[in-house]
């Protein structure tokens, strides 16, 4: 036990401290922060849209007339259709603000950078017509959703990183003698924004020399399909998981770190999955930011709603009581440091294996119930990650009551997991408990 | 005193402000304490005497240190067990510690 521990503290807590506080990683996290309440408010709309409600359409045809779904659809296209301008703009920011740079110059920079690395000439198929035309002087905004995110996390380090070796060359444009000094650093100015958009521009000459054809094309085949093709997977998924609860044993908020590295691929899928939703076709992704947010860390990481049920049912011991009590309310919103600090289950192998086991068998029990057709995907619609379960997993799936049955089928795995696990230990606090005070009592008599 | 809690989101700290909030009330402290994620300490440093981290997010201690540093306020992170147990008395009391003996 105290070997597994140590093994804990110092082998895993050092490698997940670096990555956590990886700057590149930290920036790529954040930015995508960013991004998060435009794709709420997207989701909105796109909820509103697609309300699974009998006679729903009919009743907004009437009002609206034929084309309210298209309208409702506009604003999903200005926010959750522009993440990868967003993720640009805020990663370089954030990236920037840690090297102490200008953010502003950075973050607008990378939006620009990006922009240049889209296509400005591809085939579009309009609808009912057989062959797609080639569409000249504009730009796919399936570039600016999830398809160019990979593009947009890369070049915003990209172009962030070469600003930050301009700025520290100190290039200068020496002006003849005479002209205003002010004059001279308002052209240096543009200096690394100008390196920056050169470097760019002659990276997608080059790879339009290609077969890639666009930088898009390149990134996607090299980088963004494969990563999509390992971290999407069940197996992909378990290791995840694995890693997530794992550091959430050793006390360390192991959704953010693994995030930091996944997070790209998650966003990415469920922008995938949005964009087909919006056209009606079939979801492409099982495993999404909703899979976690919305399907399996229900009460938090650990899927441990079904424990602080267990612990309201069963506890006998008083700490474990009022511990219950505490965690109830913030569960439901799936927030559960209460119960990882103060059970704890941080370093406490008794209660690490129904945590890490519950995550695994609900990450396997929820992907082969979406990969049969027996519960509906998530769809995109993103909902935030304290949304109340059932009501979540409802709303994530687009108004399937599968995804809330799906919700409910993990509180159970989770609370027949947990159950004879927190029985243990309640049973040895409860002894502590007893025998401390049979000491006070004894110590009264005495 | 200005005291300044973070986490990964903001969430679990608040309900430990709330917490403290009332043990500085009984006490007769004046001041604010309130809880932002961890990404935004930036923007609300400036305001505090002193910056404590959930345990969670200890990996992020060095930086915030570094930063605590440049402010001239303490930095730590706040003990797993009185976080836990949400106790606002204790962490109140780290938070004075640290304040009085920087």
């Amino acid at each position: 036990m105290g070997k597994f521990n140590s093994v804990l503290e110092e082998k895993v807590m050092p490698v997940a401290a670096k990555i956590g506080a990886q700057r590149h990683l930290l920036a790529l996290r954040d930015g995508l922060i960013a991004t998060m309440p435009f794709i709420v408010i997207g989701s909105l709309f796109l909820i509103l849209a697609n309300l699974p409600i009998p006679g729903y359409a009919d009743w907004m045809t009437s009002i609206f007339g034929p084309n309210w779904a298209a309208k409702l659809n506009y604003p999903v296209d200005a926010t959750f259709n522009i993440m990868s301008i967003i993720a640009a703009f805020a990663v370089a920011y954030r990236l920037a603000e840690s090297y102490k740079l200008d953010a502003m110059s950075a973050g607008t920079i990378s939006v620009a950078a990006f922009i240049l690395t889209s296509p400005f000439n591809f085939f579009f198929t309009p609808a009912g017509a057989e062959a797609g035309i080639m569409v000249t002087g504009a730009i796919s905004k399936a570039f600016l959703s999830s398809k160019g995110l990979f593009v947009a996390l890369l070049f915003a380090i990209l172009s962030t990183e070469i600003y930050r070796w301009v700025v520290k060359k100190d290039i200068v444009i020496k002006m003849p003698a005479g002209v205003p000094p002010s004059v001279g650093k308002s052209f240096a100015a543009l200096i690394p924004g100008f390196i920056v958009l050169l470097v760019v521009w002659v990276i997608r000459l080059l790879v339009e020399l290609t077969p890639y054809e666009s930088i898009n094309g390149l990134v996607t085949t090299l980088l963004g399909d494969p990563l999509k093709m390992v971290g999407l997977t069940l197996g992909g998924t378990i290791v995840a998981e694995l890693f997530v609860t794992v550091l959430w044993a050793t006390g360390l908020h192991g959704t953010n770190i693994v995030k930091s590295v996944m997070e790209p691929i998650w966003f990415g899928a469920m922008g995938d999955n949005m964009t087909a939703y919006q056209a009606g076709q079939p979801l492409p992704h099982i495993v999404t930011q909703q899979f976690w947010d919305n399907f399996v860390h229900i009460g938090g990481t650990g899927v441990t709603f079904g424990l602080v049920l267990s612990m309201l049912l069963f506890a006998k011991s008083q700490q474990m009581k009022s511990l219950g009590r505490l965690s109830f309310a913030p569960g439901i919103f799936n927030i559960n440091e209460p119960l990882i600090f103060g059970l704890p289950i941080v370093l406490n192998p008794l209660m690490i294996i129904p945590f890490v086991l519950t995550s695994i068998v609900t990450v396997i029990v929820t992907f082969i119930g979406m990969d049969i057709g027996l519960v509906a995907k998530p769809t995109g619609i993103a909902v935030p990650w304290t949304m109340p379960p059932i009501i979540s997993g409802y709303l994530a799936s687009g108004g399937h009551i599968s995804g809330a049955i799906m919700n409910l089928v993990n509180i159970v795995i989770s609370f027949l997991i947990y159950t004879p696990f927190f029985k243990i230990y309640d049973n040895a606090k409860k002894r502590e408990e007893d025998a401390m005070n049979a000491g006070e009592r004894k110590n009264i008599i005495a | 005193m200005h005291i300044l809690l973070c986490c990964a989101a903001g969430m679990s700290t608040s309900l430990l402000v709330t917490k403290m909030e009332k043990a500085a009330q009984e006490q007769g402290l004046e001041g604010k304490i309130w809880a932002v994620p961890a990404n935004q300490v930036n923007q609300h440093i400036d305001n505090a005497d002193v910056l404590l981290l959930g345990p969670q997010v200890r990996y992020l201690l060095s930086n915030m240190k570094k930063l605590g540093e440049e402010k001239g306020i303490p930095v730590d992170a706040i003990n797993q067990v009185h976080y836990g147990m949400c106790n606002g008395e204790e962490v109140l009391k780290t938070a004075i510690n640290l304040v009085n003996t920087k």
